[in-house]
């Protein structure tokens, strides 16, 4: 079967009523969480992972993946009404999508928002369907030399990508793998850093740890910040007019293009293409006074670039196994929590699972643009939740992710340890993302690693005899070296330490 | 590195100095290799190793580097913020103590009025509601629906 016939028997799957039921709950939480201001797609897809502890793996995989580009749009409601992205990516959206609301153009700004998103989403969706057999074909060629290298490729795009400082970036980074390697050894069987504590034997578990880092350290942080104040915008009018139809439908066509190139690259982050699509808009356009005083231009290439992008990220975690961002590797340790491990092998052992989720992405983002742009004022309603119950309700959410998976109370501890540190290194400024990636990441990379070797008696000569291990393992030399050598190359890139 | 951090990357990178060498002991416990090739203490030794590099070379980077202005804004909350981070930690440390033997549904039943009075919420009757759903309702939902196990505690509630 093609990618074509694949697809339409995913379809009829994703369809089906249950299959629905999931996108759209998943959709409605995603975008609920993403309009809470401090609460980002990561962290909104972790609180919610015990919603799915019943669910089968398709299901699963669908509500979660929906929240998280649900959460990606509901975003963009807060930085329009209150000046607040309610994740990172929405950012750039703050700029022209608050001074439309000033101007009484907020409903504008959402609905092109939603159409942009819409059409960005699903064009990647296309464009995932494209490359992903042929990616995956690709990687169906690689050893454990070829994966080691390709994990570790992965990971120095996002250490060289996402931290402000590169040295700190790779403390993260030893940090995360350190973590991933506490428990028993995966292949002799060893218990290692475990202190005698039977709970450790098991590992540190990831639903705990993203639960404290994400969810428990932005809640801290959020109360810790001074209360908002919100427009208060006529949402019944909501059309575009045919000035602003004409001005975005070339902002979103670029915009879809940016988001779904850089969404292929690990490491580089939801901020980025958004601050891209925006400057390039900037720049194209003829009037580039207007940016920053209510263009909605700038709307509709950001919010494009940001929704390409988060269906884009899904190809590099679907065909190869290596997730981009946090929220991917989020995604991921669902998948592993559901018994299904990301990577090419997907594509072969279980086609009506990752078909039925590739197709749900459509299904996803119809239901997306018609829960945003009839219900934009409802949505907008649910900002007046008070902190307090916001707080305490996402908090319950926690304790039950936390203790559910394995019903045991030490994971809620570690989960409080983990929020405590989440905190303190978002306060530090030191980057989450190399430590989230390089768990998630550890326990694979060291089994490739540890194969290859034992394939090769011990002689690490063995990825000089494998051009494209070596080839993967350049990269990060190439990356890294370039980071030490010229510090300022990134600048504006890493600025992103996104999500 | 924020204005005002300097201290917290001190000790950051020195807590982070002193993991990584207690990892390299650790680890050096174990097997580095064996007849199969690499042992189970491979991988963290010398990870943790490469770890110690990184955190002496940032933490020589931060001794070097220029103090902190006088101005800096403070790492550590104060005030109100303080008060809130506090209550949210203190609450859920406790709720974590007691939900063996409460069980969830009064430990959240606990968690949720006191969390709210902490967070400043006063509407005793919408405080009352949500506690009663954020805790007997959400433990009907996940132990009936989404068959997910919670504690019971001494009392079986």
């Amino acid at each position: 079967m093609d990618a074509v016939q694949h697809l339409m028997a995913g379809l009829g799957a994703a369809m089906s009523p249950g299959n629905l039921m999931f996108a759209f709950a998943g959709c409605m939480l995603g975008t609920l969480i993403g309009l809470l201001p401090g609460l980002g797609p990561a962290a909104g897809t972790a609180i919610l992972i015990p919603l799915t502890f019943s669910l089968d793996a398709t299901g699963a995989i669908i509500m979660l993946c929906a929240i998280y580009y649900g959460a990606m749009y509901g975003g963009t409601i807060t930085s329009v009404l209150i000046n607040v992205p309610g994740e990172a990516a929405s950012v750039i959206t703050c700029i022209d999508g608050y001074a439309m609301a000033r101007q009484g153009r907020a409903g504008s700004a959402l609905a092109i928002a939603a159409i942009g998103s819409f059409v960005g989403g699903t064009a990647a969706t296309i464009a995932l369907v494209v490359v992903a057999i042929p990616l995956a074909t690709l990687a169906l060629k690689f050893g454990p030399a070829e994966f080691f290298g390709l994990m570790v490729a992965g990971l120095c795009l996002v250490i060289g990508l996402a931290g402000k400082n590169l040295m700190a970036a790779l403390l993260m980074t030893v940090l995360g793998l350190l973590l991933a390697m506490i428990g028993l050894d995966p292949v002799r069987g060893a218990p290692r850093f475990t202190f005698g504590l039977p709970e450790l034997y098991d590992g540190i578990g990831f639903v705990p740890v993203v639960m404290g880092l994400f969810g428990i350290g932005e809640l801290l942080l959020a109360a810790e910040r001074r209360e908002t104040r919100m427009i208060e915008a006529d949402l019944k009018k909501w059309n575009p007019t045919k000035e602003e139809w004409r001005a975005s439908a070339g902002a979103i066509g670029r915009g879809t293009v940016i988001g779904f190139v850089l969404g292929l690259i690990p490491g580089v982050g939801a901020i980025v293409p958004t601050f891209m699509a925006y400057v390039l808009e900037k720049r194209v356009s003829k009037t580039p006074e207007r940016f920053g005083n209510g263009a909605i231009e700038g709307v509709a290439s950001a919010e494009t670039a940001n929704n390409a992008y988060a269906n884009a990220s899904m190809v590099p975690l679907l065909a190869l196994g290596v997730p981009s961002s946090p929220t991917i590797a989020v995604l991921m340790g669902a998948f592993i929590v559901n018994g299904i491990t990301p990577g090419p092998f997907l594509f072969t052992e279980r086609p009506e699972l990752v078909w039925t989720v590739i197709a749900s992405f459509f299904v996803g983002n119809v239901i997306l643009l018609i829960l945003n742009l009839p219900l934009v004022g409802l949505w907008a309603k649910l900002l007046r939740i008070p902190f307090s119950y916001m707080c305490t309700g996402v908090l319950i959410f926690c304790v039950i992710g936390a203790y559910g998976l394995k019903q045991s109370l030490f994971d809620v501890w570690i989960m409080l340890g983990f929020g405590v540190l989440g905190y303190l290194l978002r306060k530090l400024d030191l980057p989450l993302a190399p430590a989230i990636l390089a768990l998630i990441l550890g326990p694979m990379m060291e089994r490739s690693l540890r194969t290859t070797l034992e394939i090769s008696a011990g002689s690490f000569a063995i990825f000089l005899d494998r051009p494209l291990a070596l080839a993967l393992l350049t990269i990060p030399v190439i990356v890294l070296g370039f980071m030490l050598l010229k510090p300022r190359a990134f600048a504006p890139v890493r600025q992103a330490d996104a999500e | 590195m924020p204005s005002g951090a300097r201290q917290g990357w001190l000790i950051a990178t020195s807590i982070m100095l002193a993991l990584c060498l207690l990892a390299v002991w650790q680890s050096s416990l174990l097997a580095l290799t064996d007849k199969l090739g690499p042992g189970p203490g491979f991988f963290p030794f010398w990870l943790s190793l490469i770890g110690s590099g990184f955190s002496l070379a940032l933490l020589i980077g931060i001794v070097r580097g220029p103090a902190d202005p006088p101005d800096a804004e403070p790492i550590l909350p104060s005030g109100h913020g303080a008060r809130r981070i506090g209550a949210i930690i203190g609450t859920l440390a406790v709720t974590a103590l007691l939900m063996e033997v409460l069980g969830f549904q009064l430990a959240m039943l606990g968690f949720n009025i006191v969390l709210l009075v902490a967070l400043g919420e006063r509407r005793w009757i919408a405080i009352s509601l949500f506690a009663v759903a954020g805790s007997f309702g959400v433990y009907y939902v996940f132990t009936r629906w989404l068959d997910v196990l919670l504690p019971a505690g001494l009392l079986g509630l």
